[in-house]
């Protein structure tokens, strides 16, 4: 093939271009915000990054299932949680279990019950399947509260159990412990970029069309050759894989958890961050966390911003369902591609890429005719 | 494929509830012929091309593709068995170029998955490289090279038909299901789509179509069979079939004497 088209297909290329300069911003992060006094900033910027790093593992997955693969989850908090208590179990349960060891036995539980559920369950279609994954959230929640032996009730892990430690013990690898915020930092965000390179390399491949067909039309798909139950499957077991993955991360970073942390507002929360980031944008899950992970402290932090605003208003949590749902609402109608969809639509507005476009079809016209 | 029946339809019957949409249609369909299906609105055309693509099941009756029955078979192992088909409404995939929906045509004999793609291993690597020529080599068949970076969705209304064409063709078929592929084409494009499928067939293509353009049947067609309230009534020549009483009537609904 000659190279000119190459160049132009290889627009993957340019996303991983954009994965390095993504990952060189995020890695400065610590560098930069410590430079900012904390009298002005009112945040822990760092400690706010960690979580948007955790919740970032899943929603890269979800936005891959939802907005790639266009199937619905209501329910993914439950993946979540499942990655979560496996290892919080298994590491306070048994001190000696490596904690790394833990945090895989989540991932693939996580996997294993995500292929037993997704068989039935992702015959079904848009409404009803949100209905189903709503089901599954509920009872993933009601297990995790009642299950009291295994997961320690409403109290949660540890201290609701009848173990010796006094928290999750913090994530070691190597012998390497992963115990402070910064630290943490780095191996949460090492991790949200590998998960986006393989991301990358999946949406640019035979497997990433034959989800985008799905998407776009079932029938046709079917008629193309493309195994249509089979990648539903998969893509949905692949993104309860990376949401349980997060799972894990947060149960050794936060050190103790409890169900609260994997509510039906907690799937929700996702499934915002996919919209509003950009569902079936690349880089619309990134986007769509750490705008929406800010958004609590943002909130918290206005009052010492601006003097006058009343205390209630600072509350988020009083309020925060009312303003996901609002910003679904506003997003779904006057912006349904999302934030990153706009940057994206931007930087292409400088016109250079367009203009290379238009040269390379020039350059092909006249080749060969 | 040689001279012997690559499709062979067999009593296939479908009824929707008490309305029989298909009754005992049989015919086969010759390697290397151009087929076609002709008959007024509702004659079970689409259904019966639903039935042959997997998308529905018949009540009733065989299908053998390539000697093998195909009853059951879900669509894309019948389009990896080398029977493709496009669509009546376009169904071009949204948001992807010209050349993605050509590449996803190479679906069913290509095989990489999540594991060896998201790792970027070298057999996927290769598939790939593969994938976008071949996919670029049938664009260039049908002349839309130089459109291959373009959003499918966005060509004109025949050259979405032509990519939908391409599509079907990346799949390097051996039988190819044409569900009223000159609807909305102007008579230049028609044209242009009767000498495509014509070196189509001389490369050894076979073709089965469902048409409402008669010109366009008449002017390729090696048999043509109708069906009128889903049962075959006339099947011939363009010859044969177009001075058949039975045809006139079903068409024009009055009595030939």
């Amino acid at each position: 093939m000659d190279r000119k088209l190459e160049k132009g297909r290889s627009s993957g290329r340019g996303d991983y271009r954009t994965l390095l300069i993504v990952a060189a911003f995020i890695f400065l992060v610590p560098a930069w915000s410590r430079m900012i006094p904390g009298e002005v900033l009112h945040m822990d910027i760092v400690n706010v990054m960690v979580f948007a790093g955790i919740y970032a593992c899943v929603v890269i997955g979800l936005n891959l299932l939802v907005g790639y693969g266009g199937q619905i989850s209501l329910g993914h908090a439950a993946f979540f949680g499942i990655g979560a208590y496996t290892t919080a179990i298994l590491c306070t349960r048994f001190a000696w279990f490596p904690t790394w060891l833990g945090a895989l036995s989540g991932v693939l539980l996580a996997g294993l019950i995500g292929w037993l559920v997704g068989v039935p369950v992702l015959r079904l279609k848009g409404n009803y399947l949100a209905m189903a994954t709503l089901g599954l959230g509920e009872i993933a929640f009601i297990l995790f509260t009642q299950l009291k032996g295994l997961t320690g009730g409403t109290i949660g892990i540890p201290q609701g159990l009848n173990v010796s430690v006094s928290e999750i013990p913090p994530l070691s690898v190597f012998g390497f412990k992963f115990d402070s915020d910064i630290k943490f930092f780095f191996l949460a965000w090492a991790i949200v970029m590998l998960l986006m390179l393989l991301n990358i390399n999946i949406i640019r491949s035979r497997v990433g069309r034959g989800l985008r067909a799905l998407h776009s039309s079932e029938i046709a798909a079917d008629a193309m050759g493309v195994n249509t139950s089979r990648y539903k499957t998969q893509v949905f077991v692949l993104s309860a894989m990376f949401a349980a993955l997060g799972g894990a991360l947060f149960a050794h970073f936060q050190r103790y958890i409890n169900p609260e942390s994997f509510v039906f507002s907690v799937s929700i929360l996702f499934i915002t961050m996919v919209v509003v980031g950009g569902m079936g944008n690349l880089w619309g899950g990134i986007v769509g966390v750490i705008v929406l992970t800010f958004l609590p402290s943002v909130i918290q932090a206005m009052p010492q911003w601006i003097p006058g605003i009343p205390a209630s208003l600072t509350n988020f949590s009083n309020y925060s369902l009312v303003l996901y749902g609002l910003l679904l609402i506003v997003f779904m109608m006057f912006m349904p591609q999302g934030i990153a969809a706009g940057l994206s639509r931007a930087s292409a507005f400088t016109g250079r890429r367009a203009k290379r476009l238009r040269d390379r079809i020039q350059a092909r016209k006249y080749e060969g005719h | 494929m040689g001279n012997e029946h690559i499709l062979e339809i067999k009593s296939i019957s479908k009824l929707f509830g008490g309305l029989a949409a298909l009754e005992e249609v049989s015919f086969e369909v010759t390697g290397g012929e151009i087929k076609a299906v002709i008959g007024p609105n509702g004659a079970g055309k689409t259904t019966l091309f639903d039935v042959l693509t997997g998308i529905i099941k018949p009540t009733s009756g065989r299908v053998m593709l390539k000697e093998r029955s195909i009853i059951g078979l879900r669509p894309d192992q019948i389009t990896a068995m080398g029977m493709i088909r496009t669509f009546q409404t376009i169904q071009l995939f949204e948001g992807m170029t010209v050349l993605e929906n050509a590449m996803v045509g190479c679906h069913s004999r290509t095989n990489s998955g999540f594991m060896s793609t998201s790792l970027r291993l070298p057999s996927a690597r290769r598939e790939e490289k593969r994938i976008q020529e071949e996919a670029m080599a049938v664009l260039e068949d049908v002349g839309l090279e130089t459109r291959a970076l373009e959003t499918g969705t966005n060509l004109p209304y025949g050259q979405q038909r032509m990519l939908e064409l391409a599509r079907a063709l990346a799949s390097e078929p051996d039988i190819l299901l044409l569900d009223e592929p000159a609807a909305g084409l102007n008579q230049y494009e028609t044209d242009e789509l009767s000498s495509l499928l014509s070196r189509f067939r001389q490369r050894g293509l076979t073709i089965l179509i469902v048409e409402h353009d008669m010109g366009l049947v008449m002017q390729i067609s090696d048999e043509v069979v109708v069906l009128d309230y889903g049962e075959v009534i006339a099947r011939g020549t363009p010859e044969v079939v177009q001075n058949d009483p039975r045809v006139i009537e079903a068409y024009l609904g009055i009595e030939a004497d």
